[in-house]
């Protein structure tokens, strides 16, 4: 029963309080005095005088609008022009079509008449583009068709479709890792990678490329390091980032250890399988079909369709749980016109030749790539070939470098070059050398595909030799560049200056 | 969800501030009390301290407990380790809506106290639980993990 209350005895009551309760009351009271008249904390702007302005004014040097603009002999300004087709061999308009060992197409899937068949029949349908992002009307039958094409084809629940690859990798790793997550990652990652653990804000750790026990030492430190802060170490969540076949290296990573570093240590895996959709594995689904790996072991995999699917776009593929955050969250997914309906059509065309004929093209490319390996390793000794044979992707690095990274990709430019003129088009490894967190040594990538015939890699070993001799060889020739590099000719080869002997 | 449709980089930090969630919060704290008046159990200096302390935990659990935006923002997890309270304003002290929601708690104590015709046993419960939403509401303690609690 609720007793009788009364405003009387509660006002006697008062009278009769405790000094200390009238006290603290009392106190309350200008707080909330305090509070009233307290200004707003005045922001940090300062107030400049009408003189101090144009003084300031009158100071600004306005910035050019393209900082430092390279030579007119930069390299990326006197690119190399390809008329047609890029296919096996391409025309670079100097009459005789050479051999193309440039391109990522490993499989030389964009040759198929069917796929381009495809693709033709879906413009019909669709048309050229899809008109928006996939969460605003960018979204075709063909899209999803292929989403879950490619899901089957890895054996995952679900698979999520970019429309450009580069973005792919670079907005998957940031949908998950934030501001106060670690990710260790291989030091020899690509550039999307790296573009991706930055935009994530994250604490980046670099183990050395390849380098299992490495890793393993700084997971450890990592464990010292939570047991100091346990509540912290809650609140933080851990990835590994792997390539499977690394663009910079050519290295297939040493995925079975690093999954039991996964579960010993509770990390999140992410595989970067740009290269091996398609070229590893019994049935080219790539590094976990190559090491028999259950796909529950890796929580994403990403990939593009630029390389063996010879179309544009990427795809993560993993659990519904994990994939379907990207569709919020993915910024590349969310804010990017989807992929065009009929380049999606070709991917699904694509996976149809790789799920009925796959087993017996990656072997073809195994051999060619093994033959390629052998070939590249006999070279003279002046360069080096890294990565693994089966790998499609291949460098060629100086065994002794000049001390300077410009001098020596002016020697490999000047390879490139000569290889050209002899039949051969091959391509200096593209870095933006500023922008790396691992610089790597400069190199001539070399890929291989499945359709490369003896004849074919005998011609490229002749002419790589022969250029690598004249190019290396000659003392003063290296020295010319070294003195002389404000001339074009001399510093970017081109085949007056080859000549020299 | 991404934040960024109401033209707020949090949205957080603002919705606080509309006039509607401030009746709202009086209106909840009023039906509280008139509940547990309507309770016949319970006296009315009891119903007092009750909705003093009941209304003093939540302040507590929703302002400086729980941390982090339902929201998912751009800014790639900075508010994740940042109290309620924390983000109202972008953080700026003094602002009108930091002044609402400090007076609340103290009117509300000065209230009870009269009601429970200064009692001492329920003076300390109502002072306790007073002091645990007041002190993080301080200026000086913006950011501030006294004693490393709730830190992450």
């Amino acid at each position: 029963m609720a007793s009788q209350w009364n405003v009387y005895e509660s006002f006697q009551a008062l009278l009769q309080a405790g000094p200390y309760h009238l006290a603290f009351e009392g106190v309350l009271i200008l707080c909330i005095i305090w509070l009233f008249t307290a200004k707003k904390k005045p922001s940090k702007l300062i107030r400049l005088t009408k003189k101090e302005e144009e003084e300031l004014i009158a100071e600004w040097m306005p910035e050019p609008l393209v900082p430092n603009p390279p030579d007119e002999d930069h390299p990326a300004l006197n690119t190399r022009t390809v008329y047609g087709k890029v296919g096996r061999y391409i025309d670079l308009g100097k009459g005789e079509k050479v051999l193309n060992l440039g391109t990522h197409s490993y499989l030389n899937l964009g040759d198929r008449p069917e796929v381009e068949e495809s693709a033709l029949e879906c413009l019909h349908q669709y048309g050229v583009g899809s008109c928006g992002p996939r969460g605003f009307y960018g979204t075709t039958q063909v899209h999803l068709e292929l989403e879950d094409r490619i899901a089957a084809f890895f054996n995952c629940e679900m698979s999520v479709l970019y429309s450009y690859g580069f973005s792919t990798i670079a907005s998957a790793i940031p949908a998950y890792s934030k501001n106060g997550d670690i990710i260790f990652a291989d030091e020899m990652v690509n550039f999307p990678i790296q573009r991706g653990l930055q935009a994530s804000r994250s604490r980046i750790v670099y183990f050395r490329h390849n380098d299992v026990e490495h890793l393993e030492e700084l997971l450890k430190q990592q464990v010292e390091l939570d047991k100091r802060d346990p509540k912290k170490a809650n609140a933080t969540r851990k990835f590994m980032v792997v390539e499977s076949i690394y663009m910079n290296t050519g290295m297939i990573c040493p995925l079975p250890d690093l999954v039991k570093l996964r579960k010993k240590y509770k990390l999140r895996l992410f595989i970067d399988e740009s290269i091996s959709f398609g070229t590893l594995g019994e049935n080219c689904r790539g590094i976990t079909d190559y090491f028999n790996i259950p796909m529950d072991e890796v929580d994403m995999i990403m990939g593009t369709l630029e390389a063996t699917a010879a179309s544009t776009g990427g795809f993560c593929v993993g659990t519904k749980f994990v994939i379907d955050h990207q569709r919020l969250s993915g910024l590349g997914y969310c804010f990017s016109a989807s992929l065009p309906p009929m380049l999606a059509a070709s991917v699904i065309k694509v996976i149809d030749i790789l799920e009925t004929e796959g087993p017996a093209l990656v072997q073809e490319l195994h051999d060619k790539c093994r033959q390629l390996h052998v070939a590249l390793s006999t070279l003279p000794d002046k360069v080096n070939v890294s990565g693994d044979d089966i790998s499609p992707v291949k460098h060629l690095r100086l065994t002794e470098s000049t001390g300077n990274r410009c001098q020596d990709e002016v020697l490999l430019q000047r390879i490139v070059d000569k290889a050209e003129d002899l039949g051969v088009a091959i391509t200096l490894a593209a870095y933006l050398w500023d922008k790396e967190a691992n610089p790597p040594p400069p190199s001539i990538r070399i890929t291989a595909n499945k359709d490369l015939t003896k004849e074919e890699i005998s011609k490229t070993f002749k002419v790589l030799e022969k250029s690598i001799n004249e190019v290396l060889t000659k003392p003063e020739s290296k020295y010319e560049v070294l003195t002389k590099p404000e001339s074009k000719n001399e510093v970017f080869g081109k085949p007056e200056s080859t000549k020299l002997d | 969800m991404l934040s960024g449709g109401h033209g707020e980089e949090n949205p957080n930090s603002s919705w606080h501030s509309s006039r509607g969630a401030w009746l709202s919060y009086l209106a909840g704290l009023l039906a509280l009390h008139l509940f547990l008046l309507s309770i016949p159990m319970i006296s009315i200096p009891t119903a007092w301290t009750l909705t003093n302390v009941i209304h003093n935990m939540a302040n507590y659990l929703f302002l400086h407990q729980i941390k982090g935006t339902p929201w998912e923002l751009s800014d790639q997890g900075k508010a994740r380790l940042m109290t309620a309270w924390e983000q109202i304003d972008y953080g700026q002290q003094f602002t009108t809506t930091r002044k609402f929601i400090t007076i609340i708690p103290i009117v509300l104590f000065i209230l009870t106290s009269f009601y429970t015709k200064y009692d001492f046993n329920h003076f300390a419960v109502n002072l306790a639980t007073l002091l645990l939403v007041l002190i993080p509401k301080l200026p000086q303690f913006h950011m501030v993990r006294l004693f490393g609690i709730n830190k992450y």
